[in-house]
């Protein structure tokens, strides 16, 4: 069911600009690994060139001057050059940055459109279930418009749109952005909850404690670069990481 | 009596420019095109409707004929000059009403300046509550409430309307859900040249056809989006209402009137601008940033 990710040599600039270089990364088949570093480190963009909206911003000349390269395999297969809805479709999906729920479609609107490429009436409704199992309040909150629900409550729906699609591999940004600590300590007894499903998680965090402490395994990435990475315990015991990098 | 007229009148106007005005922001609001040759294609739709009739087609196999034809120039005009140049917006306000003029141009050339009547197809009247109103009148607000009932029902309950709303909201997100938003794109394109297609296949027997038809119903079309809020569907629609009626209003009972009602269209968009610079439903479109 889960599916392993190995990343070979990721670079990606825009214009002048090198925001990620040489980056390897490896989450094996069902496990949950996490990505920290300081704001600006590149983190975003990896998660971005992964899911395929590097090459979308490319291919729409939105931005000039974009370059992607390097080898993305997701189970058997070679992805960085698909476009971002069939990278979604095998299962590699990312719950973006900044929540950014489909504000004026609501709650509901919003998870069917994360089922949209699950064909069957049946396995949408199961999904269905299984998130508002994981998040109760989104079907409390099912018929509300999704711009008025709390800072937490967006991250909670986000994650369950991208869960509806039924992701092997789940790729989540920065969850617990500007969300107070009473709200993100469950928010993450939640995400521990997703990787006892079978799911692989890919996770980039801002607060590396928390983000570590429930990985597998993890990276430190500082200036588009890999400068340290293995156990959580090891990356969170070494005096230099947790210094120059990790602000702890 | 007059009353009656002017409901009849603006009640079959608001049907045609709510087909305008709403493929207008279909288009703009998921493709992010500012299309200034929109209403050239209803121009050209009525010319078709003028033509085949005119040959003995049936109305019913014309309105299909000419829609497809509009369809079919309109994706042509898209692919060749707009969609390479989609993300530069001045580049597509020029290319656009250059395919306009373009349309225009080419409709004199085949027709030449011989203006267009089109034979009613439902002769005669009806009497509602014991006005008489035309059953040619009747037949275009059927048509235009059938294409916006069906528009309606698309877009809220279907999968592709699914994909055309969220490809709207955020073309990203829409992306990671699997959507394939370009292709999403090019089928409201068409969706939006279709309806603008039948405005002008509904209308052609209410109107004369001529090659300048698209001008003023252009201005309509923007005033009526800006005014409704541009993004905003529902408020394109109230947009095309009140602007339909404000000129049914002009045309009876002002002396001149019909010489006046773009004029007065731009004064109401003007004055709502004053009080409420986003327009009627303007919460605007989602920021990407």
């Amino acid at each position: 069911m889960a599916e392993g990710l190995r990343v070979q040599g990721l670079s990606v600039s825009y214009g002048p600009a090198l925001i990620v270089h040489e980056v390897d990364l490896e989450v094996g088949a069902g496990a949950t690994v996490s990505v920290v570093g300081p704001n600006g480190a590149g983190k975003t963009t990896v998660l971005r060139a992964l899911s395929g909206l590097v090459l979308w911003e490319k291919s729409s000349s939105r931005q000039a001057g974009v370059q992607l390269v390097g080898e993305v395999w997701f189970g058997q297969e070679r992805v960085d050059h698909l476009p971002a809805h069939q990278i979604a479709s095998r299962g590699l999906i990312l719950c973006p940055e900044r929540r950014r729920p489909f504000r004026e479609m609501t709650v509901e609107e919003n998870l069917q459109a994360g089922a949209y490429l699950v064909r069957s009436r049946k396995v949408a409704q199961q999904r269905m279930a299984e998130v508002c199992r994981l998040f109760p309040v989104l079907r409390e909150r099912g018929r509300q418009r999704a711009g008025t629900l709390s800072g937490g409550e967006q991250q909670m729906l986000a994650i369950g749109r991208a869960l509806m699609g039924g992701p092997k591999l789940l790729m989540i940004d920065e969850p617990s952005t500007g969300l107070a600590p009473l709200v993100k300590q469950p928010l993450f007894a939640r995400i521990r909850e997703i990787k006892t499903l079978g799911i692989g998680i890919l996770l980039v965090e801002q607060d590396a404690e928390l983000a570590l402490s429930m990985a597998d395994s993890g990276y430190v990435l500082s200036q588009g670069r890999v400068v340290a990475q293995g156990s959580p315990a090891e990356l969170l015991a070494d005096e230099v990481v947790r210094r120059s990098y990790l602000g702890l | 009596m007059i009353f009656a007229d002017i409901l009849i009148d603006g009640l079959v106007r608001s049907g045609v420019y709510a087909m305008l005005a709403l493929g207008f922001a279909l288009v703009f609001g998921v493709g992010r095109v500012l299309n200034l040759a929109h209403t050239a294609f209803f121009m050209v739709a009525s010319y078709g409707i003028f033509y085949f009739v005119g040959i003995g087609t049936g109305m019913p196999l014309a309105i299909v004929l000419s829609s497809i034809g509009v369809v079919a120039v309109g994706l042509l005009l898209y692919k060749l000059f707009l969609e390479s140049v989609r993300e530069m917006e001045a580049t597509v306000l020029i290319a656009s009403l250059a395919s306009a003029v373009l349309l225009q141009e080419l409709m004199l050339l085949f027709f030449g300046r011989q203006y267009g009547r089109v034979p009613e197809v439902f002769s005669g009247f009806t009497r509602i509550l014991g006005v008489r109103v035309g059953n040619q009148e009747l037949a275009t607000l059927a048509l235009a409430v059938l294409c916006l009932v069906g528009m309606w029902v698309l877009l809220s309950r279907t999968r592709l309307g699914l994909a055309i709303r969220t490809s709207a909201q955020d073309p990203e997100v829409a992306n990671l859900m699997g959507i394939n938003v370009s292709r999403v794109v090019q089928v409201v394109v068409a969706l939006g040249i279709l309806l603008a297609a039948l405005a002008g296949a509904a209308v052609a027997p209410l109107i004369t056809v001529e090659p300048h038809l698209w001008m003023d119903r252009l201005v309509i079309v923007l005033a009526a989006v800006v005014l409704g809020g541009l993004g905003s569907l529902k408020g394109s629609i109230l947009g095309a209402v009140i602007l339909a009626f404000a000129e049914a209003f002009v045309v009876f009972l002002l002396p001149g009137g019909s010489y006046l009602r773009t004029a007065v269209a731009m004064a109401i968009m003007l004055g709502v601008f004053l009080a409420r610079p986003e327009g009627l439903f303007g919460a605007g479109i989602e920021e990407e940033s």
